[in-house]
């Protein structure tokens, strides 16, 4: 009755909406996210010895290194004593060139060892180091660094 | 070219002929083929005492050529009794170490020879690309691993190897200056004229002698000496005579002779008769000759524009040209085999010694050694793509090698001593 939007006695129209609040709110989160979405992607990440992926074709001719259930290191198909990795690695041209090796290390190998080899490559100055998994459902762990390969 | 009674029988194989890669040996694309030379097979005890020197002569060509990168053998995987025909070889290990090429060699000793088998594999495609066999009479293992050396140069370049070409240099010694001669890596070096003080030889054509100045009778004369022969005097004017070039044909020789302030150019045959005065330029120096490789002009110092400078002209005098703008001392000039280039020796801003080339036809400058302490007194390789160098990087005058635009200088295997003028025969 009496009490009209428009020509009521004291009281102001609400035109519009005031946004000021919810752009606070919103830059709020938005800064939340932002600070967020980087810890997100940090974390841990563990490949594990077996996975589900199919395997990548990488490229070919990478530098492979192998540790075998033995312990015995070899750098392609060639057996090289652990004590010489890390001078053989320093003055191999392409690791130094590349920067990065695969290692294939046998599954049932104690963790220190696999290590060793890795803090050797590291000596040698290799900054990536690949781990090669084998899809489920492969052979198992082989001995033999030829049939590793396949 | 026959020095010795050399057996050579190269064989390429036909597959190599038909498709063959070519090393693009310049350019600022190129880049140094990663190549494997594994330790020489050495087949019974004469080649195993030979064995050393043969693949040491043999690193040291494909490392100084500046065509290769020599992989260090320390990273090497091989078997060291692994095989040197296809079949036997397992490329992964090579190419795991980096190699793209292979060398593979075997020595054995032939009555009194020493026989000598070169292999070169390419070890992405697993197949043998060249084969060389050589025999060198007596046992003499580094000219012949020169000699196996030129092969793959010539299979990678389409052109002759510079590895069994002579170069002469003066040693100093207690109480004056000898000239050598010596075979390009500065080893088997033979001192040709000793006694009081020889200095700017030159490789005679042929290379089994030089020619050189010497003070032996007060002032300098020209003379030339074979290897174990007398000297026979090219030029004794009374005047100081110095700096023998000769014509890349050998017929003509160009030279300086000076006066108290003066110093002009001449040419003369090369027995020294007939000498024609080629410069007049009266108190003022022209030196250095250097004979552009179709024998029809001259690269030579003058200092008539104030400065050391170098110059162009006919070798009979006419069509003088000034070359080089910069700097206010340029010196020993070297006219390229090629025929493109002059390298010569500047003062720079800091009065530091260095190497340069000047393009002959647009007189671009290219600096070719930089920082390296003092660089001197360049001379082309036969086939115009290294040059060889004195230079004090190491501590006292030494020579080294380098590509044609400074790249890869590699100091010559030479005992300690102080080395000056080098000249590489052609």
């Amino acid at each position: 009755m009496g009490m009209s939007a428009g020509k009521g006695g004291g009281r102001t129209t609400m035109a519009e909406i005031n946004v000021t609040p919810m752009v606070d709110v919103m830059l709020v989160l938005l800064i939340i996210f932002m600070v967020t979405a980087p810890l997100i992607q940090q974390g841990v990440k563990v490949n594990l010895p077996e996975t589900k992926a199919q395997p990548v074709e990488g490229p070919e001719k990478k530098l492979v290194l192998t540790v075998d259930v033995n312990k015995r290191v070899y750098i392609g198909e060639a057996e090289v004593p652990l004590a010489e990795l890390e001078e053989k690695l320093k003055a191999n041209v392409k690791a130094q060139a590349e920067k990065e090796l695969y290692l294939h290390a046998d599954r049932d190998l104690p963790y220190g060892v696999v290590v060793d080899v890795m803090a050797s490559a590291q000596r040698a100055g290799i900054t990536n180091l690949g781990m090669i998994t084998d899809p489920v459902g492969t052979s198992k762990a082989s001995k033999d660094p030829k049939e590793l390969k396949k | 070219m026959n020095r010795t009674a050399a057996v050579l029988s190269v064989l390429v194989s036909s597959a190599a002929l038909a498709q063959q890669p070519v090393i693009e040996i310049s350019g600022a694309n190129f880049r140094p083929m990663p190549l494997a030379v594994a330790p020489p097979m050495a087949q019974d005890d004469a080649a195993r005492a030979a064995a050393v020197e043969f693949d040491s002569a043999l690193v040291f060509d494909m490392t100084a050529c500046g065509l290769f990168q020599v992989l260090d053998r320390k990273s090497f995987l091989a078997d060291a009794k692994e095989g040197v025909t296809a079949a036997s070889i397992t490329f992964s290990n090579w190419s795991n170490v980096g190699a793209e090429s292979l060398i593979k060699t075997q020595l054995a000793a032939d009555g009194d020879n020493l026989r000598a088998d070169l292999r070169l594999f390419s070890v992405a495609a697993g197949k043998e690309e060249l084969k060389v066999s050589e025999t060198w009479t007596g046992r003499e293992p580094r000219r012949l691993a020169h000699k196996l050396a030129n092969a793959v140069y010539k299979y990678f370049t389409k052109e002759p190897g510079p590895f069994e070409s002579r170069i002469t240099f003066v040693r100093k010694v207690a109480g004056g200056k000898d000239v050598y001669l010596a075979d390009w890596d500065g080893k088997h070096a033979v001192p040709v004229a000793t006694g009081n003080i020889n200095v700017l030889p030159t490789v005679m054509p042929g290379g089994g002698g030089v020619a050189f100045t010497s003070y032996r009778r007060g002032k300098p004369d020209l003379y030339a000496q074979r290897v174990g022969g007398e000297p026979t005097v090219l030029s004794a004017t009374g005047r100081m005579t110095s700096g023998v070039a000769y014509s890349p044909d050998g017929s003509r020789i160009a030279y300086s002779v000076a006066d108290a302030e003066n110093a002009e150019l001449y040419v003369a045959k090369a027995d020294g008769s007939g000498p024609v005065k080629v410069t007049d330029t009266k108190f003022f120096l022209n030196s250095s000759p250097s004979w552009s490789p179709d024998g029809k002009k001259l690269a030579f110092v003058s200092n008539r524009a104030g400065s050391p400078q170098i110059y162009v002209m006919n070798a009979d005098g006419s069509d003088v040209k000034r070359l080089t703008f910069q700097g206010n001392y340029n010196t020993t000039p070297a006219w390229s085999p090629k025929g493109d280039l002059i390298a010569f020796t500047a003062r720079d801003e800091r009065n530091a010694f260095d190497l340069f080339t000047v393009n002959v036809t647009n007189g671009k400058i290219t600096r070719l050694t930089q920082d390296a302490k003092g660089n001197e007194e360049p001379s082309f390789a036969p086939n115009g793509r290294l040059i060889l160098f004195v230079s004090t990087r190491s501590g006292g005058k030494q020579l080294f090698v380098m590509t044609h635009e400074g790249n890869n200088p590699v100091a010559l295997p030479m005992d300690k001593g102080e080395y000056t003028t080098p000249d590489w025969g052609r």
